[in-house]
C-alpha cells in the first residue's frame, strides 16, 4: 500500500467514525432530552394561554382551544418534536457534516448573536489562550524536570517527581481551582484594594474595563494568573513523570552509548542525542494534550466563571440548548479526529514500518 | 506466580503498602460509617428541618484552638435546675410551666445564636403562650418574648421554636429580633442607634456585652458570668402536652469537622460519603476493566477483520464526549450512585481496551502459543488458557489504575448537578454546595482532600501491581 492509500485509508476510517460518533452522541442527547423538552413546551404553551385569557376575557372555550393547539403545534416544531427521533438523529447528522450549525435554543453572544458558530467562535479563543499557555508553561517545566530525573534516577529529585506525580493523578483540578480561589482571592487581600482579594475570583475581564490596551490587557493577565496556576499545579508532575520515562526508554538505546563512548560530554548526550531521540513521543504527547483541552475543561473553567468552551458546554446543559451542545461535541470531535490523523500521517511518512503494519493487516 | 510469592513481591514496594494503608484506613471509614457518624443524620442529609439547631456555617472545635481563641461551642440544654408547675386557681384553669437554665459564659466572642424550642406541642382551641426572661450577669434582664403565640405559620411543625438572632426565619418565629433592640435602647447613646439603622446587628453582641454606649456594634466588653434563661409556658385546654423543652447555645464552633451554610455536620458527609465513593469507584473500575480486558483479547484473539470492527467501535466509544453525555443522562435518569457507576463503566471501557490489545497480540506470538495451536489446542483454550491467563493478573493494576479517574468524574457529576441529582452527601456534591462560599475553608478542604486521598490510594497500590504484574515490564 503506498501513502496516498494509507492517508485515504485513514482518512476514510476518521469519516466513519465521525459520522458514528455525531450519531451516536445525537440519538444520546435527543433520547436523554426529550422529556424535558415536552416540560419546556407545555410550560410556554401554559404561559401563553393564561396570557392569551387575560388579554381576551371574552374568548370562548373553543377559540382558547384552538389557540391553545396552535401554539402548541409551534412549539413542538421550534424543539423539532414533530419529528420522530430517527428523522431529527439524521437531520442534526447531516446539518452538522455540512457545517450547519443552526441556531441556539437560548444562549446568545455577549453581541446579541444566536447563532451556535458565533457562540462557538466567540469561546474558542478564551479556551485556547487559556490553556494553550497554562500547557506551555506546564511542559516548559515538565520536560525540565523530567530530564533531570531521568538524569539522577533514583535521586531525591526522582523520587520526589514520581511521588507528586501520583498525587497530582488522583487531585481534581476545579478543587485545586476552587483552593486557589480561597487562598488568592479571599484570604489574601489586594495590597492596593483591601476590598479585593491579591487575583480576582473568576472571569475573563474587570467589570469596568479599562479601554486603554495595555492596561486592559494587564487586566486580562491578571485575571489568567490563577487558572492558568491551578492547571500549570495539577498537570506539570504528571508531564514530568512521564517525560523521565520516556528519557530513561531512550538512555538504554544503544545509540546513546556509542555516543557515550566517543565522549562526548554528558551534557551533549542528553540534550543533543536523547532528548532529539525522545522529542517524537514527547511532540505527540504535547499535541494531543493540547488539542484535546480545546474542548475546555468544564468544571474548572465553571470554577473559574472562564467563558470558554468547557463553560459554554456546560451552560448548554444546563439550558438544554440542544444546537449548542451538538455543535459544542462535533467541533471538538472533528479537531480532535484530524489531529489524531495528522499525527498519524507524518509517523506514516517518517517511520515506513507504521504504514507497513497498516497493509499488512488490512490484506 | 503464586498468592503467596505475590505477596511477598508486593511487600517490597513501599507505595503498595502505603496505598493499602491508606485503603484499609478509607474502608474501615466506609465500613463503620454507622458508627462514626450516625446514621439518622446521614439519611436526613437534605431535610432542613433535621439540622434547624444547628448553627451555620462554623468551622470545626479545634479551629478555635489554631486561632488562640476560647470559642463557645455548641450546647443544647434539656434539663433545667429549676422546674414549677402549678395550675392557676381561676375557672378555666391554665397549666403554668416554668423552667430556669443556667448557662456559663466565659468565651472570648459570643455564640452564634440562641434558641428556644418547646417541643411536640398537641394544642386545643387556643394557642399556648410563651414568655422568655433572660437574666444577665450584671442582673439586667432582657425579655426576649413575653406574650408569644405560636404564629399560624409555624402550626404545622407543632413546634414553638424561637431565635433570638431570627437568622433561621424559615423555621424560627423572628419576632425577637424587636426586642434586644428595645433592650439596647436603654444603655445605648441616640447616635449610635440612628447609626445602626439599617445595618446587620449580631443581638448576640447585645445579650452577651456589657450594657453601655456602642454594644449595639460590639465595642463594649463582653459579659462573662452565669446566664439564667426563664421560660414560662402557659396552657389553656385541658388537653394541651408537650414532650419536651429545649435551651440551644449554637456555638461559634461545631463538631469536629464544622458546619456548612444549612448547617449541617460535614462530619457526617465525609464519613458517609467515602462509603459511596468507594461503592462508585469499585464498581465503575471493576466493571469497566473487566469488559475492557475481555474486549481487548478478544480483538486481538480474533484478529483480520473481526479486529478491525471491534477496533473501529472502540475508536467510536473512545471518541464521544463522555462528560456532557454522562452530565445530562445524570441530569435526566437522577440515577443513584450504584446507576451512575454503571453509567460512566458504560464509556469508560475503552480506557484498557488498546494496551490489553498490544499486550495480547504480543503473546499470542509467543512460540509456546504456536506450539499449543500445532499440537490442535482448541481456539478457547488458547484464549483462556495462554493469553487470558496471562493478561488477567495485569487486570488488576489496571482497574486500581481506574478508581481514581471514576471517582473524579463523579465527584465533578455531582460538583456541576449536586442539587438536583445526587441525593446522598457524596464528596462532590458537597464541594458543589460548598461553591461560592469561598471563605469557609472547613467546607472546601475536607472533601477535595477525601477525594485525593482515595484516589492515591489506589495509585500507589495500581502502581505495584503494575510493577509486579505487567507481562510487558516482566520480559
Amino acid at each position: 500500500m503506498g501513502y496516498g492509500r494509507y492517508v485515504l485509508f485513514r482518512l476514510a476510517n476518521m469519516f466513519v467514525v465521525l459520522i458514528l460518533v455525531t450519531v451516536i452522541s445525537a440519538a444520546l442527547f435527543y433520547a436523554a432530552g426529550e422529556a424535558f423538552l415536552w416540560d419546556l413546551v407545555m410550560s410556554h404553551v401554559n404561559a401563553e394561554v393564561s396570557a392569551y385569557r387575560q388579554q381576551y376575557p371574552t374568548a370562548t372555550e373553543e377559540e382558547i382551544r384552538r389557540f391553545k393547539q396552535e401554539r402548541e403545534k409551534f412549539w413542538m416544531d421550534y424543539y423539532g418534536l414533530t419529528k420522530p427521533l430517527w428523522e431529527r438523529v439524521l437531520t442534526t447528522t447531516w446539518n452538522l457534516m455540512t457545517f450547519n450549525f443552526g441556531k441556539a435554543l437560548q444562549l446568545r453572544t455577549p453581541g446579541g448573536s444566536d447563532k451556535v458558530i458565533d457562540l462557538i467562535l466567540d469561546r474558542l479563543p478564551n479556551t485556547i489562550l487559556l490553556f494553550t499557555v497554562g500547557d506551555l508553561i506546564t511542559m516548559a517545566i515538565g520536560i525540565y524536570l523530567g530530564m533531570k530525573a531521568a538524569k539522577n534516577v533514583g535521586s531525591l529529585l526522582d523520587r520526589a517527581i514520581s511521588t507528586f506525580a501520583m498525587v497530582t493523578y488522583s487531585l481534581p483540578m476545579w478543587w485545586t481551582g476552587m483552593l486557589m480561589i480561597m487562598v488568592f482571592s479571599y484570604y489574601i487581600p489586594n495590597p492596593f484594594n483591601p476590598y479585593e482579594g491579591l487575583f480576582p475570583s473568576g472571569g475573563i475581564l474587570s467589570p469596568e474595563v479599562p479601554p486603554d490596551p495595555f492596561l486592559r490587557f494587564l487586566d486580562f493577565l491578571w485575571h489568567l494568573t490563577l487558572p492558568v496556576t491551578t492547571l500549570v499545579l495539577v498537570s506539570f508532575g504528571g508531564w514530568a513523570y512521564a517525560t523521565r520515562n520516556i528519557v530513561l526508554g531512550t538512555l538504554q538505546q544503544d545509540f546513546v552509548m556509542a555516543a557515550r563512548a566517543k565522549g562526548l560530554p554528558e551534557r551533549k548526550v542528553l540534550y543533543g542525542h536523547v532528548l532529539r531521540a525522545s522529542s517524537p513521543a514527547i511532540a505527540t504527547s504535547v499535541i494531543l494534550s493540547v488539542i484535546g483541552s480545546l474542548g475546555g475543561a468544564m468544571i474548572s473553567e465553571t470554577v473559574f466563571n472562564w467563558p470558554g468552551m468547557g463553560n459554554l458546554a456546560w451552560m448548554a446543559i444546563a439550558n438544554m440548548d440542544f444546537p449548542v451542545l451538538l455543535g459544542w461535541m462535533y467541533v471538538t470531535t472533528l479537531i480532535w479526529l484530524l489531529t489524531l490523523i495528522v499525527i498519524d500521517l507524518i509517523y506514516g511518512l517518517l517511520d515506513p514500518r507504521v504504514k507497513v503494519g497498516i497493509a499488512v493487516k488490512g490484506t | 506466580m503464586g498468592f503467596k510469592e505475590f505477596w511477598e513481591e508486593f511487600f517490597r514496594y513501599k507505595s503498595g503498602i502505603a496505598g493499602l494503608i491508606l485503603l484499609f484506613g478509607l474502608a474501615f471509614m466506609a465500613i463503620g460509617a454507622p458508627l462514626l457518624a450516625p446514621t439518622e443524620a446521614y439519611e436526613n442529609w437534605l431535610n432542613d428541618e433535621y439540622w434547624v439547631e444547628n448553627p451555620e456555617g462554623v468551622p470545626p472545635t479545634w479551629a478555635a484552638w489554631l486561632m488562640g481563641k476560647n470559642l463557645p461551642g455548641h450546647i443544647i440544654m434539656t434539663d433545667p435546675v429549676e422546674e414549677d408547675r402549678w395550675q392557676e386557681p381561676l375557672p378555666w384553669g391554665a397549666r403554668v410551666y416554668r423552667w430556669v437554665f443556667k448557662y456559663d459564659f466565659y468565651y472570648d466572642e459570643p455564640p452564634k445564636d440562641l434558641m428556644f424550642r418547646v417541643l411536640g406541642v398537641t394544642r386545643g382551641e387556643k394557642a399556648p403562650l410563651i414568655r422568655i426572661k433572660i437574666v444577665r450577669p450584671d442582673e439586667k434582664e432582657i425579655t426576649i418574648t413575653c406574650n408569644y403565640k405560636l404564629s399560624e405559620r409555624f402550626r404545622d411543625t407543632n413546634c414553638i421554636s424561637i431565635s433570638v438572632t431570627g437568622t433561621k426565619e424559615a423555621r424560627f418565629d423572628p419576632l425577637s429580633k424587636g426586642a434586644t433592640w428595645r433592650f439596647a435602647e436603654k444603655y445605648e447613646t441616640e447616635e449610635n442607634m440612628i447609626k445602626a439603622i439599617g445595618m446587620v446587628i449580631d443581638e448576640m453582641d447585645i445579650v452577651f456585652r456589657e450594657a453601655g454606649p456602642g454594644m449595639i456594634f460590639g465595642d463594649t466588653p463582653l459579659l462573662h458570668g452565669t446566664y439564667k434563661f426563664i421560660i414560662t409556658v402557659k396552657m389553656y385546654n385541658p388537653g394541651d402536652r408537650f414532650d419536651g423543652m429545649r435551651v440551644i447555645v449554637a456555638g461559634k464552633v461545631y463538631g469536629l469537622l464544622g458546619t456548612d451554610i444549612r448547617g449541617r455536620d460535614l462530619w457526617v458527609g465525609i464519613v458517609w460519603g467515602s462509603r459511596l465513593a468507594l461503592i462508585v469507584g469499585l464498581i465503575g473500575s471493576v466493571v469497566s476493566t473487566v469488559v475492557g480486558v475481555f474486549y481487548g483479547t478478544v480483538s486481538a484473539y480474533l484478529g483480520g477483520i473481526k479486529d478491525e470492527i471491534l477496533q473501529r467501535i472502540y475508536e467510536v466509544v473512545a471518541s464521544i464526549p463522555v462528560l456532557p453525555i454522562l452530565i445530562l443522562m445524570a441530569a435526566i435518569f437522577k440515577p443513584s450512585v450504584w446507576n451512575l457507576a454503571l453509567m460512566m463503566a458504560l464509556f469508560y471501557w475503552t480506557g484498557p481496551v488498546k494496551t490489553v490489545r498490544s499486550m495480547a497480540l504480543q503473546i499470542k506470538e509467543e512460540p509456546y502459543v504456536e506450539a499449543a495451536r500445532a499440537i490442535g489446542a482448541s481456539g478457547w483454550r488458547i484464549l483462556t488458557k495462554y493469553i487470558a491467563n496471562q493478561v488477567l493478573p495485569y487486570t488488576f493494576a489496571l482497574m486500581a489504575m481506574t478508581v481514581p479517574g471514576v471517582i473524579l468524574t463523579e465527584a465533578g457529576i455531582s460538583f456541576l448537578m449536586g442539587g438536583e441529582i445526587i441525593s446522598e452527601p457524596t464528596w462532590g456534591r458537597i464541594l458543589g454546595d460548598a461553591h461560592g462560599y469561598s471563605k469557609m475553608w472547613w467546607w472546601i478542604l475536607p472533601p477535595g482532600f477525601m477525594i485525593c486521598l482515595t484516589g492515591l490510594s489506589f495509585v500507589l497500590i495500581g502502581y505495584a501491581l503494575d510493577k509486579i504484574l505487567n507481562p510487558m515490564l516482566k520480559r
